[in-house]
């Protein structure tokens, strides 16, 4: 029971999107900056991967393969309207979490993790038709999005430290997440 | 005078995209392992970049920000269509190895979020100078991590061979891009505290990057 679960834990990490193809780096680095960061990015990022893979799965159906090039304007159309959806539900729903959380979902809404996550998700649909399914769609579009909270909860644990006094001025914040970052992607390709 | 060409060239010299900014990092640690796919994914961001944010400045600026920010996603998509069509003739075999990173590159956030803040506050002739030199940031960073990463993990320049007596083949894997960026980015700063005047503050400039 016990290896079943490493098994899963390291096919979870080996599979994600930041650790192993750097998506969504940037805004990785914003999130893990506080925990507030961490919650509202996290979770704005999981809605815009699930969602998102849920359309990529309509476009992908309708779209003929001789018209790929304008899969990228209908993915970013679709998540366009679930971005003015989201924050119209937010606004009037509740006015005071709009305040706090719109930054959220400014910074996810064209995210490298979410686009990434729909490309990822149609090149191996691509690959594998069984994959091509709603239900496919929309757990790897969650696993994703989960995926991004297990990356930014690893580089939370050491954010302190990397932004400290002790790392040398040059290489403190940015430089310093990106080599540990690098470390923990190896980890993970080794345990591949 | 110095201080406003000194603004113009910020994309090379002070606030370069990838290495000061962290923007449009993954095709660089993902793809940046061979010249030749850093030459198709140069060419594709080089173009799509500054048609994009060109044809982006004549977009409202009393508009939301969120329809603003969407309209740029929308003509960056657009323009991704042809540019697309073209890499197909001109770089087949390398557009089939960048995969879903060239796709990527036209919502990248220089375009999308970086116009507002940056580019749209200045003159479009001051904003056209800023951009080209922001693209040359990238294009540089781009070329030299590829030759860095395909000289030492393959052992050759360009696709020949370079006489090179011990490879590192894990830097033409994800975690070899992520450290290797780290180092540059870490390496920038430093020569860029020691080029200016003031020293120490260049460090600190962007030591938080996250705090962005």
């Amino acid at each position: 029971m016990q290896m079943y679960l490493v098994n899963d834990i390291i096919a979870f990490l080996a599979a994600n999107m930041i650790l192993s193809q750097a998506l969504g780096t940037s805004s990785l680095f914003i999130a893990a900056h506080s925990r507030k960061n961490l919650v509202g990015t996290a979770f704005c990022i999981l809605l815009f991967t699930t969602f998102g893979t849920a359309c990529a799965y309509i476009i992908d159906s309708a779209l003929p393969a001789s018209a790929a090039e304008f899969r990228l304007l209908l993915y970013t159309a679709a998540v366009s309207v679930f971005y003015i959806v989201l924050l119209t539900l937010l606004y009037s729903a509740m006015p005071q979490a709009h305040e706090k959380f719109r930054r959220y979902i400014h910074l996810s809404a064209f995210n490298c993790a979410v686009m990434g996550t729909l490309f990822t998700m149609s090149e191996k649909a691509d690959g594998d038709s069984s994959l091509r399914s709603f239900g496919e769609y929309v757990r790897f579009g969650a696993e994703a999005g989960l995926g991004f909270i297990a990356a930014a909860l690893i580089l939370t644990a050491a954010y302190r430290k990397l932004n400290s006094n002790r790392v040398p001025k040059s290489f403190r914040g940015g430089p310093a997440m990106l080599i540990y970052l690098g470390i923990i992607s190896m980890a993970v390709w080794s345990l591949k | 005078m110095n201080e406003r060409r000194e603004s113009v060239l910020a994309g090379i010299t002070a606030d370069n995209a990838v290495l000061s900014g962290l923007m449009v990092i993954s095709p660089v640690i993902i793809c940046g392992d061979t010249i030749k796919n850093a030459q198709a994914l140069i060419w594709a961001f080089s173009i799509i970049t500054f048609l994009s944010v060109l044809i982006s400045s004549f977009v409202p600026k009393g508009l939301p920000y969120t329809v603003k920010v969407i309209t740029y996603a929308l003509i960056s998509s657009t323009v991704y269509v042809p540019v697309r069509a073209a890499a197909d003739i001109f770089y087949p075999d390398a557009i089939q190895r960048i995969g879903i990173y060239f796709p990527l590159l036209a919502v990248n956030s220089l375009i999308v979020f970086q116009t507002e803040a940056k580019f749209f506050r200045m003159g479009r002739l001051r904003m056209t100078a800023s951009l080209f030199f922001y693209i040359l940031g990238f294009d540089a960073v781009m070329l030299i991590t590829a030759l860095v990463r395909e000289l030492l993990a393959y052992g050759t320049i360009n696709s020949r061979i370079a006489d090179v007596d011990m490879l590192i083949s894990g830097l033409k894997e994800p975690f070899g891009g992520f450290i290797l960026l780290g180092l540059m980015c870490g390496l920038y700063r430093k020569l860029r505290s020691v080029m200016s005047r003031g020293g120490s503050s260049a460090e600190e400039g962007d030591a938080n990057v996250s705090g962005k």
